[in-house]
């Protein structure tokens, strides 16, 4: 009887146990950061741009929409994640969809570099990721410590 | 059953019925931004046509999400549409903001913004005030 008692008691700790687990794997930690990979990276080739797309915020970290560009998914939205793509010269829209979708439209020139924020708020039933182009050093120390994940 | 409790619980399922369209209006697409068709013709960039925004400003388009323009930001003439002439900056983003987010360039009648070029829609979004810019030209004009 008591032992059965005891592993009643254990079962509220072993569910906050697992849903913190399952928290963390949510999000990205497991990639380099920014900074270690900034200094490896190589330019973008001749004729082509390079967009970051980052996400700092954790909250509702269970919603990881698939980010993409010109209608083809090039990765998630990961909590503290980023990721990174070249394309050539032209004009771009970048978009997220939970029970809407955002969309983000910019140019990109050779060389240059844009930085893409996606960032969350409240929705009806999920919440809401919306991709917000941001100034190169807003980006860079936003980006600073999130993980490189796949795209 | 007493008549009022009869109404009342007629009008708890309307009100309830209320309350979510409203917030299903919060939440979904809402705020919008006319966008109207345009011709930009390019134009060499040339020191000629630049200045200097010698105040913040900040650009209603009737989004509810207005467009700041940071002081010391430097622009400089992009080209034009029948709307004005097009200017950019390297200084700071520039974006008009609805339910969506586009890129965006100032368009200038004289020294009065008329509104913004969206050059990914090749679009025109006029501003709810032409406010006149506080800017500094390069070279006297």
């Amino acid at each position: 009887m008591t032992r059965s008692r005891l592993h009643l008691a254990a079962v509220p700790n072993l569910l906050l146990a697992l849903l913190g687990l399952v928290l963390l794997a949510g999000c990205a930690t497991s990639g380099q950061t920014y900074s270690q990979l900034q200094t490896n990276l190589s330019p973008p080739a001749e004729g082509q741009g390079r967009i970051f797309i980052y996400r700092t915020i954790v909250l509702g970290a269970a919603v990881q929409p698939s980010v993409k560009v010109n209608d083809t998914v090039v990765g998630s939205a990961v909590p503290r994640g980023f990721f990174y793509i070249d394309r050539p010269a032209g004009d771009y829209t970048i978009s997220t969809a939970t029970e809407v979708t955002r969309t983000l439209s910019l140019t990109l020139t050779p060389g240059q570099v844009r930085y893409v924020r996606l960032n969350i708020g409240m929705g009806f039933f999920v919440g809401h990721v919306w991709p917000e182009l941001v100034d190169d050093s807003e980006g860079q120390k936003d980006i600073a410590d999130c993980h490189l994940v796949k795209s | 059953m007493p008549p009022e409790f009869d109404k009342r619980l007629r009008v708890g399922p309307a009100l309830l019925g209320a309350a979510f369209m409203s917030l299903a209006s919060c939440a979904f697409d809402i705020s919008r931004v006319t966008r109207t068709p345009t011709t930009f013709q390019a134009q060499a960039a040339s020191e000629d046509r630049a200045w200097t925004l010698t105040q913040d400003e900040s650009i209603g388009v009737g989004s509810g999400f207005p467009t700041r323009l940071r002081q010391g930001t430097h622009w400089q003439l992009a080209g034009h549409i029948p709307e004005g002439d097009v200017y950019r900056t390297s200084d700071q983003i520039i974006t008009v903001e609805a339910s969506n987010i586009f890129e965006a360039m100032v368009v200038l009648q004289g020294d009065k913004l008329a509104g913004f070029y969206l050059p990914v829609e090749h679009s025109f979004v006029v501003a709810t005030d032409k406010v006149v810019l506080p800017i500094q030209w390069r070279k006297q004009q």
